[in-house]
C-alpha cells in the first residue's frame, strides 16, 4: 500500500449545523496515515455527522476538509475511490445474496473490485454464506459483509462507524485482529466506537469529542499510560495509610492505597518505609489510566462546566 | 470471521455476454432478483394477454355466431388498451423500485462512498429499468399481434405497418410511464407514495381532467392525451372517442417530452442534492 500523504485526513475549522443547532463546532483534525485513529464520543456528540461530512453524505456548513490529499468537494471522486466505509448500520438489499450485493456495490467502483468480492468474501469469513439472502444474515455477519464492502476499492483509508455493533466476543476479538492486520498492509483504519476498551486495544491514537467539539486528540500512549502514583496493598491498610499520610496516601474502594509518586525513588521509598515498619507488602505497583477513565474524566468535567 | 487471508483476486471464466455498462448490469440484477415485481410484471403483461386472447378464442369457439373471431384489427384496438393500461401500471411499479430502492433499503448512501458520482448512479437507472421493463411488455405485445392475426378467421388481420405502429406505441407508453414513476420516485424518495400518485392518475385523475373542457388547451398537458393522439387509428378509434380533446402530433410530442424532462430533471436533481 502506497501511502504519500502524512495525513489521510485534514480538517479545518469543520462546522455543521441543522437550524440553529451545532452538530460539529469547529473541528480540527488530523488522522496520521498509516495508523489505527479511534474516534470517541458520547452518543450525540456528532461522531457520525462528522463522518458523514468526510464521506460527502451531507453537505458542509462552513470549514474545510481533505481526504487522501484531495480537497472535498472538489476531489471528491478520486478520493472516495481510496477509501472504504461503514457508516451507522452497514444496508443491503435484502433480497439479494452477500455476493449479490457486493457486485452492487463494486459495479460503482473500478473494473478492479469485481475481481476482490471473492477474497473480499473470504477475507471477513463469509464464502461459505456468500450465496444466502441478506434477510437470512445475523447482525454480525451484516457487519462483516460491510467490511467486505469496504474493502472493494482495496482502499488506502477505511472509515468505519461503530463497526462491533452486533459482535459477540470472539467476533470483537477477531474483528480486532483484522483491523491490525490492514493497518500492518500500511492501511488507515479510522474507528468511531462506544467501546472504549476495544478503542484502547485496537487503536494507535485517538480523538475524544464533545457536543461536536474535538476535546482532545492524541496518541493512546500519551492520554494513557502511568498515572503519577502507585497502588499499595499490605496486611495492615489502616497501619499503611498512617505511615503513608506524609506521602498523601488515599485509601480507595475495594481496598488498597493510592499513594501519589512522581518518580521511581519515591516509589522506593515509599516500599522501604512499608517494610521497616514491619508491613507485608502485597502489591505496589504504577497505577495506569485506561482509555475509559480518562474519557469519563473529560467528558465528565466538560459536563461539570456545562 | 476467518483468520486474516491475502486479498488475492481470483478469477473465474464468465458465460459471454454483450459489454453493457457496469452500473446498468447493477439496476438490471437489482430489479430482476425482485421476485414480486418479476411475477407482478409478467402476469401483468404477458399473462393478462395471453388470457384475454385465450377466452376470446375460446368464446368464438363455442359460439361463432354470437361470438365474433379473437382476432383482427378491433380485437387488437381493445387489447391495446388493456396492455397499454396495464403496461403503464407495471412501469410504475418498475419506475418506482428502480427510483426508489436504493434510497428505502439504505443502500442508496453505500453507493455514495464509493465516489461515484450520484447523477451516473440516476442516470444508470433510465436505462436499467428500461432493459427490465420493455421484454415483459414486447412479449405480452407479441402475443397480442399473433393472436390478432392468427384469430382473425373472417376479420381483415392487421397489416404489417399497423402492428409495427402499435407495438412502437405500446412501448412508448411504458418508457414513459417508467420514466415518469422513476423521476418522480427519485424526487419524492417513497415508492409507495409515488405509486398511489401515478396510478391515480393513470386510472382516474387524468381521463377526468381530459374529460374537463373547461380547462381548453391545458388538457395538452395532460400524458394520458398526448398519448392517446400518438395511438395508431386503430386504437384511438376505441380509446378517446369523444374524450380526447383535439391536439396535433407535435403538440403531443413536445407534451410529453417536456413532461419527462421536467420530472427527469426534479428527480436527478433530488438525487444530486438529497442527505444520503
Amino acid at each position: 500500500m502506497d501511502t504519500t500523504h502524512p495525513y489521510v485526513v485534514e480538517t479545518e475549522n469543520l462546522t455543521k449545523r441543522f437550524g440553529d443547532r451545532v452538530a460539529v463546532d469547529g473541528v480540527d483534525l488530523r488522522i496520521p496515515a498509516g495508523s489505527a485513529f479511534g474516534y470517541l464520543g458520547p452518543n450525540g456528540a456528532g461522531k457520525t455527522t462528522l463522518i458523514r461530512m468526510l464521506l460527502g453524505l451531507t453537505s458542509v456548513s462552513s470549514g474545510a476538509v481533505s481526504i487522501l490529499g484531495h480537497s472535498m468537494p472538489s476531489g471528491r471522486a478520486q478520493a472516495l475511490a481510496r477509501v472504504g466505509a461503514i457508516v451507522e448500520e452497514p444496508r443491503f438489499h435484502h433480497y439479494l445474496t452477500g455476493r449479490e450485493n457486493l457486485r452492487i456495490a463494486a459495479a460503482a467502483r473500478e473494473p478492479e473490485a469485481h475481481t476482490r468480492i471473492d477474497s473480499a468474501l473470504e477475507r471477513v469469513g463469509l464464502t461459505k454464506r456468500a450465496d444466502e439472502r441478506v434477510k437470512a444474515y445475523s447482525l454480525g455477519m451484516r457487519q462483516r459483509l460491510g467490511v467486505a464492502r469496504a474493502l472493494l476499492g482495496d482502499p488506502e483509508l477505511l472509515i468505519l462507524d461503530e463497526p462491533m455493533n452486533g459482535l459477540d466476543p470472539a467476533g470483537i476479538e477477531e474483528f480486532r485482529l483484522m483491523m491490525r492486520g490492514l493497518v500492518d498492509e500500511g492501511r488507515t483504519v479510522v474507528l468511531s466506537s462506544h467501546l472504549l476498551d476495544e478503542v484502547e486495544k485496537t487503536c494507535d491514537a485517538i480523538a475524544i469529542v464533545d457536543q461536536g467539539k474535538v476535546v482532545v486528540q492524541g496518541s493512546i500512549d500519551e492520554l494513557t499510560g502511568d498515572a503519577s502514583s502507585v497502588l499499595v496493598a499490605t496486611g495492615d491498610d489502616d497501619r499503611a495509610h498512617a505511615l503513608l499520610a506524609g506521602y498523601g496516601a488515599e485509601r480507595i474502594d475495594g481496598g488498597g492505597l493510592r499513594v501519589p509518586s512522581e518518580d521511581d525513588s519515591t516509589t522506593a521509598s515509599i516500599n522501604r518505609r512499608l517494610v521497616e515498619a514491619g508491613l507485608d507488602v502485597h502489591r505496589l505497583e504504577p497505577e495506569r489510566i485506561s482509555l475509559e477513565r480518562r474519557f469519563l474524566e473529560i467528558t465528565s468535567r466538560l459536563e461539570a462546566a456545562a | 470471521m476467518s483468520a486474516l487471508v491475502p486479498a488475492v483476486p481470483i478469477s473465474r471464466p464468465r458465460p459471454f455476454s454483450f459489454p453493457r455498462p457496469r452500473l446498468v448490469t447493477a439496476e438490471i440484477l437489482k430489479l430482476r432478483k425482485r421476485r414480486g415485481l418479476v411475477i407482478t410484471t409478467f402476469v401483468l403483461t404477458v399473462g393478462v394477454t395471453a388470457v384475454v386472447y385465450a377466452i376470446l378464442a375460446l368464446l368464438h369457439t363455442a359460439n361463432a355466431a354470437k361470438n365474433g373471431p379473437a382476432g383482427g384489427i378491433a380485437n387488437l384496438g381493445s387489447s391495446m388498451l388493456v396492455l397499454t393500461m396495464l403496461a403503464g401500471v407495471c412501469a410504475s411499479l418498475v419506475g418506482t423500485a428502480a427510483g426508489a430502492g436504493d434510497l428505502s433499503a439504505g443502500v442508496f448512501k453505500e453507493l455514495v462512498v464509493t465516489g461515484r458520482s450520484r447523477r451516473a448512479l440516476f442516470a444508470a437507472r433510465i436505462p436499467g429499468g428500461l432493459a427490465f421493463l420493455l421484454p415483459f411488455v414486447a412479449l405480452a405485445y407479441t402475443v397480442a399481434a399473433v393472436a390478432s392475426v392468427v384469430f382473425a378467421d373472417s376479420l381483415p388481420a392487421p397489416s404489417v405497418g399497423l402492428l409495427a405502429e402499435s407495438g412502437a406505441w405500446v412501448l412508448l407508453v411504458s418508457s414513459f410511464w417508467f420514466a415518469v414513476a422513476l423521476g418522480l420516485a427519485s424526487l419524492l424518495g417513497s415508492r409507495s407514495t409515488t405509486i398511489g400518485i401515478l396510478v391515480a392518475f393513470q386510472l382516474a385523475i387524468g381521463s377526468l381532467l381530459a374529460a374537463i373542457t373547461m380547462l381548453g388547451v391545458g388538457r395538452d398537458a395532460i400524458p394520458g392525451t398526448a398519448l392517446g393522439r400518438l395511438a395508431p387509428h386503430a386504437v384511438r378509434d376505441r380509446a378517446v372517442e369523444g374524450v380526447s380533446p383535439p391536439m396535433s402530433i407535435a403538440v403531443a410530442v413536445l407534451a410529453l417530452t417536456l413532461t419527462i424532462a421536467i420530472v427527469l430533471g426534479l428527480g436527478a436533481r433530488r438525487t444530486t442534492t438529497r442527505d444520503a
